[in-house]
């Protein structure tokens, strides 16, 4: 399956929620598509479109709003896909892909620790590079980074 | 040993090479006529025992009347250290590599052990970061006193490369006390050496 098969199969399937298709070289591309479908995308795109793996899960703060991006495999095309979606700063929650891929456990949980994206559905939405209790998420970018003359140090021993 | 052990009653033959001066003890002088490698270990092994015996019941004498077991006491807790095998980050490497068979760190009666409950010196060495600081510190308070504690290379020492790094503790002296600090990244294993005899040094003068 090609590029153009796979998005047209895509927009038949989720009308008005593609909101765009762009081109990668050597891949099937990278498909934007409305939050509010990812569930159902997920599940379409593994069991209709063959995307049997799921690479990884990232996200980015870009000040006004944070985006998440996925990286599927195809064993029968042999194609990555890349999907991308937009949420808002305010409220970045998405639908957790651990039900369709269970390897997006540890990425959602990195991009939950570092870039404060909430994945509705994890079975277990902990911290993973930081400690339990800290109080940012520090790949935003109105994280400030401190002087370590400045830290004021409380640790729990237990 | 052999068979034909000495009795105990009579004095063993001593044979004395000629450059020893009279009224040393024997050097192990293998191969000579009528001194076998085995009577020489016995005969140092049994000139060993009473001499120990006098010193300790004279220690013990000095220690009712008081004060004389504690230096004793720092003599022998600080020439033998225990570190506890605690690999952090590549400083660990430079770690191992003292404890191998080119450095030998045994040398100096220095010991890593797998538990913190049988040390006395937590070597931190590698990057110590926010997750693993609490980590850190329960090893520390398991640790029996009297105890102490280096900061290995320069992540330990204050954050090294990571310094400003949001994960990163810069420093442990922020979680635990620590008594000697050892600059580089990392340092060579000699550097290592040099810090945990400076930290005997340190032990000496506190007369902890
Ligand atoms: S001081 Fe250098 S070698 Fe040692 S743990 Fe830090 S980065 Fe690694």
């Amino acid at each position: 399956m090609d590029q153009e098969q796979l998005s047209a199969g895509l927009s038949a399937r989720f009308p008005g929620k593609i909101l765009g298709v762009d081109t990668f070289p050597g891949t099937n591309g990278r498909v934007r598509f409305d939050a509010t479908v990812a569930s159902d995308l997920f599940r379409s795109l593994r069991d209709d479109f063959h995307f049997t793996h799921l690479t990884m899960v990232g996200a980015t703060d870009w000040i006004d709003h944070r985006e998440v991006f996925y990286v599927l495999w195809s064993d029968a095309d042999r194609r990555y896909l890349i999907l991308s979606t937009d949420l808002p700063a305010e409220s970045p929650v998405i639908a957790s892909a651990v039900p369709i891929w269970p390897s997006a456990n540890a990425h959602e949980r990195e991009a939950w620790d570092l870039v404060g994206v909430k994945f509705e559905g994890h079975p277990d939405l902990r911290r993973i590079f930081m400690p339990e209790g800290y109080a940012y998420h520090p790949l935003l970018r109105s994280f400030k980074i401190h002087e370590p003359e400045d830290l004021e140090v409380k640790v729990r021993s237990d | 040993m052999s068979g034909q052990a000495p009795e105990t009653s009579k004095p063993l033959p001593r044979t004395t090479p000629d450059s020893t001066p009279a009224g040393d003890l024997p050097l192990a002088v293998v191969g000579q006529p009528g001194v076998p490698f085995v009577e020489i270990e016995t005969l140092r092994a049994r000139e060993f025992i009473p001499a120990a015996k006098e010193a300790l019941s004279s220690l013990l004498k000095e220690q009712a009347q008081g004060k004389l077991i504690r230096p004793v006491f720092n003599w022998a807790g600080r020439n033998s250290l225990f570190p506890l095998h605690w690999g952090l980050a590549c400083c660990a490497i430079e770690f191992a590599a003292a404890f191998g068979a080119r450095w030998d760190a045994e040398r100096f009666g220095v010991v890593p052990r797998s538990s913190p409950r049988q040390c006395d010196l937590l070597i931190v060495n590698g990057t110590v970061t926010w997750k693993v600081a609490h980590k850190l510190i329960a090893l520390y308070e398991q640790m029996p006193e009297p105890k102490w504690a280096i900061a290995m290379g320069n992540c330990a020492t204050g954050g090294g490369p990571f310094r400003t790094a949001y994960s990163v503790v810069p420093g442990v002296d922020k979680l635990i006390p620590v008594d000697v600090y050892i600059a580089g990244c990392p340092p060579r294993p000699e550097n290592m050496l040099d810090g945990i005899l400076r930290l005997e040094q340190l032990i000496k003068e506190r007369g902890e």
